[in-house]
């Protein structure tokens, strides 16, 4: 079975020293088979969840169209934090 | 100041999400307060009407069959909304991660079910429901305190005030009507006051325990798995304990609400309210915080006082008005801090220490 979304994200993010939220959505869309601005949406606000949790940080930003945007919209790069690395210890999402 | 194109849709963007954070938070409160007009209408329906108000054990069995049922349809109700969302697989692949992720909902579920609302009608039962109605005003502070020493959430001067102010705004509204009822010849009373007090824990703590596994999950998901573990735990474990151990009629009671068409209705109509009001109970919890969350879903409070004088078409009374002006400043303070502030809810380390 596979991870559940949210865990999908956080077991990415984990393998990348920082990455844009664009590259990581264009990754979790593929792992499920899904498309369209409404799923790109949804977790563009997983990932805000994430950065609101303190699990993974914004260390930068840009004004781009992205994958999934029709007009420009603020983007992010996120990496996770030693926060996000114990509490996916913690679950069982990280060895 | 925000002058760049960037910093100018930076601060857009954490603005948004404040709003919907606090809207959610809304939605909770308002959901909540429609919520009581069913939920106290099916104690006038059959098998509910006839159970005698001083026969205590049967009462509270009533009521946990009352709150099974209700979670069934809660249950279903949220099927249906995460259906709609495309997370039902996301929902399959959670719960079955029970060891490390999903038993948090499980124990979410026995603080808000068996706990609070059972500790809620103990508090009405031996003391009186307006006593039970200021208890269950503190739990924000439970929730709050919980969230800060385990876990790190950030609660500013702010919000405290503002949540202070909510609190006090409740205990205007239903402060007066405590007065004159205390009974010093009620020997059970203090019975009335470990509930009250077990309300304000339980669904404190519910908050907190259920922010911890929303870290990991997703909160539409999230509280499917919590209202599927209060189905299981009131279903294979309390309701048949109670039937084997006791001689109250615990099935003659389900077969009796099932058949009921007005007692259904008014419980679909109630679990329409809770299963959507929780919804947006933890999807605040997310993006402001629990503190914030629960501090604004106290505005449940009013919003039941508003439900009720619109059904009865009885105005409340007068100092009504000056608990609803508490409220509604309390919340504007607390939705003064800044978008910025909120969009990262913990104190938490960014980077390794090593």
């Amino acid at each position: 079975m596979k991870l559940h979304q949210k865990g999908f994200l956080l077991v990415e993010l984990a393998k990348h020293e920082s990455i844009w939220d664009s590259d990581l959505i264009a990754t979790v869309l593929s792992e499920y088979n899904l498309s369209g601005n409404y799923w790109a949406n949804s977790f563009c606000v997983t990932l805000d969840e994430l950065a609101s949790a303190g699990l993974i940080a914004r260390i930068d930003s840009r004004l781009d169209q992205g994958l999934f945007a029709s007009k420009e919209r603020v983007m992010f790069k996120y990496q996770l934090t030693a926060f996000g690395r114990t509490r996916m210890e913690n679950t069982g999402l990280l060895a | 100041m925000t002058d760049t194109p960037l910093e100018r849709a930076t601060h857009r963007h954490y603005l948004r999400n404040q709003r919907w954070g606090f809207s959610w938070a809304l939605w909770t409160a308002v959901l909540w307060g429609a919520w009581y007009i069913p939920g106290t209408a099916v104690w006038f329906e059959q098998p509910y009407v006839g159970i005698d108000i001083n026969d205590s054990a049967l009462r509270l069995s009533a009521t946990a069959v009352m709150t099974w049922i209700h979670a069934i349809l809660v249950f279903l109700f949220l099927l249906v909304w995460n259906g709609v969302l495309g997370k039902l697989k996301d929902y399959g692949r959670t719960i079955v991660r029970f060891r490390h992720i999903s038993k948090w909902y499980a124990l979410a579920s026995l603080c808000g079910g068996p706990m609070a609302i059972f500790g809620s009608y103990m508090a009405m039962g031996y003391v009186g429901p307006v006593f039970a109605a200021i208890t269950s005003l503190f739990y924000p502070v439970v929730g709050a305190v919980i969230a800060r020493l385990w876990y790190n959430e950030k609660i500013s001067k702010q919000a405290a005030l503002g949540m202070a102010i909510i609190i006090m705004g409740g205990i205007v509204i239903y402060g007066p009507g405590l007065l004159g009822t205390a009974d010093s010849t009620n020997d059970l009373a203090w019975l009335g006051y470990v509930g009250g007090i077990m309300s304000a824990i339980g669904w404190g703590t519910e908050g907190a325990v259920a922010a911890r596994a929303m870290d990991v999950t997703d909160p539409d998901v999230g509280i499917q798995c919590r209202f599927s573990f209060e189905v299981l735990f009131w279903g294979i474990l309390i309701l048949p304990i109670l039937s084997m151990f006791t001689d109250i009629p615990i099935g003659s009671l389900i077969i009796d609400t099932l058949s009921s068409g007005k007692a259904m209705l008014w419980m679909t109509l109630a679990s329409i309210c809770h299963a959507y009001c929780y919804t947006s109970f933890y999807k605040s919890f997310t993006l402001i915080g629990v503190g914030r969350g629960e501090a604004i879903g106290n505005l449940y409070g009013v919003f039941a006082v508003i439900f009720v004088a619109a059904v009865t078409l009885e105005l409340p009374e007068w100092y009504f008005v000056v608990g609803l002006a508490f409220t509604v400043v309390g919340s504007f303070v607390m939705f003064r801090e800044s978008a910025e502030s909120i969009s990262q809810l913990r104190d938490v380390a960014t980077e390794d220490s090593d």
